[in-house]
């Protein structure tokens, strides 16, 4: 029986260095056997290397590191056997077709070929692309490819499921799909750990999470205890017509009181508020009419503006 | 174990491969794009030797006096070296921009395998077990028994033509798929056909004795891994004594292959290790 305290994967003061560029300084973290665990962060901060190191294609440079309690450097070949991986890019053959492709990876880790036609069969009926089993990859979706790839981690029933962005370049209904498969794999008591610089996805998908900036860990927890940890649980954001950073940063200081904190934007202010109808009441009292205000719960996207004082998809925010 | 999906479990490999089975793994996927692409090789295999051996070794042999190739017919002269030099065109297909691509861009098969049990090394032996040995087996294979038509074996020998052609790439492939693995952008890609394979093709003694080129040019011919095969493979299939004694045109090519080999490695890794 497998054990849920399990740890599969454990690291201390994990450091990786390319030259001069320190992209990890000095993480730790656990990873338990049944959980969906997440790295949250920007683009750059750190994650992927992170994910590298534990899928045992990247040798770390200082720190310790262990996966199914092995070490990484000495006996990577036999850990990347218990490991499924989605790469950000696929990297499915476009010269094979679908089912080919799940065949010759099942080869990969010495499935025999029967066995391999079987799985590669049951994993295509799971991500919904049996009737597509023929075709040449490159007549895929987007999303169709990226849940074959799914499927393609999945061939040799690993016992972690390593998914770099899973959702980065997917529209929202292929992005729900891809969502509604790993929720079933979560649900199948699978080991998930993912990186995502989308709050949605983190805060749906993961048990727990940690929040990456410039190759540091800055938070972890669940999403909810990230939340109440870090910001209110409600969150106003006020807009001034055609206002915006110098101005809004003015108009922020005639705020002050009306929430816990206000977070003057470029394009909008946030106030971080126990009780939104409070901080409406306060701002009528204050005769301050802001052209909109949107009340809504705090999110991890908050978290991290909070915690980074940027938001995580700068061109999104 | 926990299972990702709940129908059935299968029977996988959890330790690490040895370097033949990891080597054999990763051919596979070399054996499932040759699949889609063999048609392609009837053209290398059978229709390109026969419009050789019958516009160069027949038409342009009219014109040539066996006596000055020794005794030796045209067609019977050149037939051997074609066999190899189809080895060299096969690998300008194999060890260039399947290599590149394998990086990433076109599908990056390499970073796929790496994700897997397999390692930069297995990745790497698999690849050239196709270019060196599956190749050259199979088509160069072909081209021999089209030849065998033309007439231009003089025994059974000749068999050991696919051998020589084998040897070539086996010196030939390692150091291709350094040097492609090398790039970053596909802009120089073709660099390989204009200043090693086409140079190597016309400068070997294929198609005229290499002693008829000029002096200064004969340092070249000696390094060209397709002379010395070419030169084994005429004394299979033609009987004729060839410039060095056997072992040393082996030992030259063997040479070139382990060399290149490691050569090799060394570059996959550091292209496979993040």
């Amino acid at each position: 029986m497998p054990d849920d305290n399990e740890i599969l994967v454990s690291a201390a003061d994990l450091r990786k260095s390319y030259g001069e560029h320190e992209a990890v300084r000095g993480v730790d973290f656990e990873i338990r056997r049944g959980e969906a665990f997440g790295f949250l962060g920007a683009n750059g901060a750190g994650k992927s290397t992170t994910m590298r190191m534990i899928g045992c294609v990247s040798q770390p440079t200082g720190g310790t590191l262990e996966v199914f309690g092995r070490d990484p450097h000495t006996e990577g070949a036999a850990i990347r056997a218990r490991l499924g991986v989605v790469p950000q890019d696929n990297t499915l053959d476009d010269m094979l077709t679908v089912f080919e492709n799940l065949v010759v990876y099942a080869g990969y880790f010495g499935i025999r070929k029967k066995a391999a036609r079987a799985k590669a069969e049951e994993l295509l009926d799971f991500v919904q692309l049996s009737a597509r089993a023929k075709d040449q990859v490159s007549d895929l979706s987007g999303g169709m490819q990226r849940r074959l790839a799914i499927a393609r981690s999945l061939i040799n029933d690993p016992e972690l499921v390593i998914l770099d962005e899973p959702t980065t370049g997917l529209d929202p209904q292929a992005r729900h799909l891809v969502w509604e498969r790993l929720f079933q794999l979560k649900h199948r008591g699978v080991s998930i750990l993912l990186t995502t610089h989308y709050m949605d996805e983190a805060e749906q998908l993961c048990d727990r999470l940690v929040v990456m900036d410039e190759g540091r860990i800055i938070a972890s927890g669940s999403p909810r205890e990230l939340i109440d940890t870090h910001v209110t649980k409600e969150v106003v954001e006020l807009r001034f017509g055609t206002a915006h950073t110098a101005e809004l940063a003015a108009l922020a200081h005639t705020l002050d009181g009306v929430g816990a904190q206000i977070e003057p934007l470029p394009d909008k202010i946030l106030v971080y508020t126990d009780d939104a109808d409070d901080t409406n009441a306060a701002l009528e009292a204050r005769d301050i009419h802001p052209s909109s205000v949107l009340a809504r719960r705090a999110t991890l996207e908050d978290v991290f503006l909070r915690l980074t004082g940027r938001a995580l998809v700068e061109d999104e925010a | 174990m926990t299972t990702a999906t709940a129908a059935t479990e299968t029977a996988v490999d959890r330790e690490a491969p040895t370097a033949l089975t990891g080597a054999w793994r990763a051919f596979t996927l070399q054996l499932a794009l040759f699949k889609h692409v063999w048609h392609g090789t009837v053209f290398t295999s059978v229709l390109l030797p026969i419009l050789y051996m019958v516009s160069i070794g027949i038409g342009v042999g009219a014109y040539i006096d066996p006596a000055s190739l020794g005794g030796l017919d045209y067609a019977a002269f050149i037939a051997p070296g074609l066999i190899c030099s189809v080895a060299v065109m096969m690998l300008g297909n194999d060890m260039v921009f399947p290599v590149f691509g394998g990086y990433a861009d076109w599908g990056g098969g390499y970073l796929a395998q790496r994700a897997t049990p397999l390692r930069p090394v297995d990745i790497l032996n698999g690849h050239l077990a196709y270019a060196v040995l599956f190749r050259p087996f199979t088509n160069c294979t072909i081209v021999a028994v089209v030849m065998a038509f033309f007439g231009v074996y003089t025994s059974w020998w000749a068999a050991f033509a696919v051998i020589a052609a084998a040897l070539v790439s086996a010196a030939m492939a390692p150091w291709m798929h350094a040097w492609a693995s090398t790039l970053k952008n596909d802009s120089n890609l073709n660099m390989i056909f204009r200043f090693a394979v086409m140079p190597i093709s016309l400068f070997s003694g294929v198609f005229f004795p290499a002693d008829q080129m000029p002096a200064f040019l004969q340092p070249l011919v000696w390094i060209s891994p397709l002379w010395h095969g070419t030169e084994l493979a005429r004394a299979a299939t033609a009987d004729v004594a060839p410039a060095l004694p056997p072992y040393a045109h082996i030992a030259y090519l063997a040479l070139l292959a382990v060399t290149g080999w490691f050569a090799a490695r060394r570059v996959i890794e550091r292209r496979l290790n993040f």
